[in-house]
């Protein structure tokens, strides 16, 4: 176990480092993220404040088209020269492989987040100041079950001719209960004055576990060279 | 296929055929008009039945993924093509009779009620199932990337309920079934599970004469267009 | 330059080999409904150098990637050193390394980044310190800090192997290592593989060029759309009967 871990890290660090280099992901990301949150506003033109449902409906967008870019790049970094042949031949377990490049989008993501957030407060005037800490776990757990089908596809489709399209048909639908979950737990936390203690978290936390566990055991299927 | 196969089938599409012409009878006759809703409270007696074989028809998709990325062997993954289809349909119809209904007890075609909610994002799960297929040119890509999907796509059916359940419900329906109703809608499950099963059946059957057509033109040698008659000789 | 690739040197004379390197019986892969590889059965033994010939699509590569545990074969039985690759492929993957088509090296990373993480992911004791010998022995040391991206194709080449000897390798699979180099390179690649074989590693390599192959090799296995046509000794044979083999339809 603790040798996987080692690996795992190993190779996220490498992933990161790549990243470090180019910084093409992160900013492109980053870029993407911001200019879906200009075009909504411009779209929804909202003059009010915009509460926690809202909020996360706007974010989710830009984390959905974000975060598919970001799946793809860093399964694309395998692709080149066949580099991930070259990590098959060494004896690892393959699931490290997986866990790395789940770790690798997940900071991705929250880099990404971290960006857009603040950005989308200031620009729709949403108020979290009812439940921030709510926001951001409820946010964040919907990020590691999209991130786990995101990793999971990524690595399916990366030796195809579509690839960044075909990944975003692949994972919307499949996200779709994250994304109505976070909205409505959004709603009942902001809207209704609720609390977290809900059966919307246990599906959220029940989402990320199926995901992350049917990830792990079905990922060597779908790295075949 | 041979001759007591397409006989068998046709004796099956047969049955299946009256057995819908009888519901259908029993649907228009016997069943009786429901006090509030009218008429069009009928459509209850399709719904219900191709909400169960929409299911059922996922269920053989995941399955046959399941089977093809154990086995690996591509009639898993003629099978889960089949029963993808077959689940897009029966999801389309459970759709439109949600749909149909919504528009008769509210009088707005499209809520965002947890059952149509529900309803829409199965439809979406299944028609990007299909949609899948032909962007994957390698058949053994395309079947593992269809399995893996096949296999995601109904884990995801229990969360989607569940997380649909908490979008606010403002038209909830309960009805109460008179014994001739629950007869009726019982009965409808039979031609509504032969539609499905031999739907299923033919699709597969479909997809294994095509992929033995396309093995067959690959393992042919070329054949060269025939030369002028005299070019022979000097060769 | 000399270069001890190994902690022990093994004269090749005193080498007693019981146990075969590779051995395969009835083996066959099927993709997309298509036999690649049908009903292989042969042995390798250890310290062997083996050609792999055959025309293009004959299944060499295919070969060589299930050998190398890239792949699993669709049926079959495969052991290495003695041991069912069905079984114990992870630890089989510390004895064997790859020469492929494409270099399996991170373009963004230096030369020397990469041999340090496949070091690593190896196991091997000082990956520092092995990464600049064998980075040193494919003359790349001025290099070693520079990504792989500004490598020329044979440069990229000399990197590949040596990221397929970091862990050195038992059994070392070399798939058209020859291809894109130049002359002086090449030459020097074929030194390598036969300093590498005379040290007791066995060796199977596919390779286009006949003469080539046969020159440094002492057995010829030919595969014909997927199928085990010739296998014998390289002195047994003369290159047109083995041309032959190869042409054959």
């Amino acid at each position: 176990m603790i040798q996987i871990a080692r690996h795992v890290v190993l190779l996220a660090a490498k992933d990161l480092r790549i990243e470090a280099r180019g910084r093409q992901t992160v900013g492109l990301v980053i870029v993407l993220g911001i200019l879906i949150i200009v075009v909504l506003g411009m779209g929804l033109g909202a003059g009010q404040p915009m509460s926690g449902f809202g909020a996360s409906s706007i974010l989710w967008v830009a984390y959905l088209f974000g975060g598919v870019l970001c799946f793809e790049k860093t399964m694309s970094v395998e692709r080149h020269d066949d580099a991930l042949s070259g990590l098959l031949l060494a004896p690892i377990d393959r699931s490290a492989i997986y866990a790395s490049k789940l770790l690798t989008n997940l900071i991705l993501m929250f880099s990404l987040a971290l960006v857009v957030t603040p950005v989308a407060i200031i620009l729709f005037r949403f108020d979290l100041s009812a439940h921030p800490l709510g926001f951001a776990f409820v946010m964040g757990a919907g990020m590691v079950g999209f991130a786990a089908v995101g990793t999971l596809f990524a690595a399916a489709v990366s030796s195809t001719r579509l690839q960044g399209g075909l990944l975003a048909l692949l994972v919307f639908p499949l996200c779709l209960p994250v994304v109505v979950t976070s909205t409505q737990l959004m709603r009942m936390l902001f809207a209704e004055g609720g609390s977290l203690a809900s059966g919307g978290v246990a599906t959220l936390i029940a989402f990320d576990l199926m995901y992350l566990v049917a990830s792990w055991l079905v990922f060597e299927q779908v790295l075949e060279p | 296929m041979t001759n007591r196969t397409t006989y068998a089938t046709s004796i099956y599409w047969m049955i299946t055929i009256m057995a819908f012409c009888a519901t259908l009878a029993m649907l228009v006759f016997y069943t009786p008009v429901e006090a509030t809703m009218g008429p069009v409270q009928k459509i209850f007696y399709i719904h219900l039945p191709v909400a169960l074989c929409t299911f059922v028809a996922a269920f053989v998709v995941f399955i046959a993924s399941i089977g093809y990325l154990w086995q690996r062997m591509m009639w898993w993954d003629d099978l889960a093509a089949a029963a993808g289809k077959v689940t897009v349909l029966f999801c389309g119809v459970l759709l439109a009779t949600g749909i149909i209904w919504g528009r008769s007890a509210w009088g707005q075609w499209w809520t965002w009620s947890p059952r149509l909610t529900f309803s829409l994002i199965l439809f979406l799960l299944y028609v990007v199932y299909l949609m899948i297929r032909p962007a994957i040119e390698a058949p053994q890509r395309r079947a593992v990337v269809s399995a893996v999907y096949g296999l995601a796509a109904f884990l995801d059916v229990p969360l989607v309920y569940l997380s649909v359940r908490l979008m606010p419900d403002i038209h909830p329906t309960s009805i109460a079934l008179a014994p001739e109703m629950k007869i009726t809608l019982l009965t409808w499950f039979v031609p509504v599970a032969m539609l499905m099963a031999g739907l299923i059946h033919a699709r597969f059957r479909l997809n294994r004469a095509t992929r033995s057509a396309e093995e067959q033109r690959r393992s042919e040698p070329r054949r060269v267009s025939n030369l002028a008659p005299n070019m022979g000789a000097s060769l | 330059m000399t270069l001890a690739l190994s902690s022990i040197e093994v004269p090749v004379a005193s080498c007693v080999c019981a146990t075969a390197a590779v051995s395969v019986r009835g083996l066959g892969k099927t993709i997309d409904d298509r036999d690649i590889l049908d009903d292989l059965t042969f042995e390798v033994p250890e310290g062997s150098f083996v050609a792999l010939l055959g025309a293009n699509g004959a299944g060499k590569s295919s070969l060589l990637k299930i050998l190398a545990t890239l792949i699993p074969p669709s049926r079959g039985e495969l052991q290495l050193f003695g041991a069912a690759v069905r079984s114990d492929a992870t630890a089989l993957r510390s004895r064997i390394g790859l020469i492929g088509h494409a270099p399996m090296l991170y373009r963004d990373l230096s030369a020397l980044e990469n041999l340090i993480l496949f070091g690593r992911l190896y196991g091997v004791a000082d990956p520092r310190q092995r990464a600049e010998q064998l980075l040193d022995y494919v003359e790349l040391s001025h290099r070693a800090s520079d990504s792989i991206k500004t490598f020329s194709r044979g440069m990229v080449q000399r990197a590949a192997i040596a990221r397929a000897l970091m862990h050195d390798p038992d059994l070392l699979l070399a798939d058209e290592p020859f291809s894109g180099l130049d002359a002086p390179s090449a030459n020097a690649l074929e030194r390598l593989l036969k300093r590498l074989h005379d040290e007791g590693r066995t060796i199977i390599l596919a390779n286009h060029d006949l003469s080539q192959s046969l020159a440094i090799a002492q057995r010829a296995i030919v595969l014909r759309r997927g199928r085990l046509v010739m296998d014998a000794p390289v002195g047994d044979l003369t290159q047109a009967e083995i041309l032959a083999e190869v042409s054959a339809t």
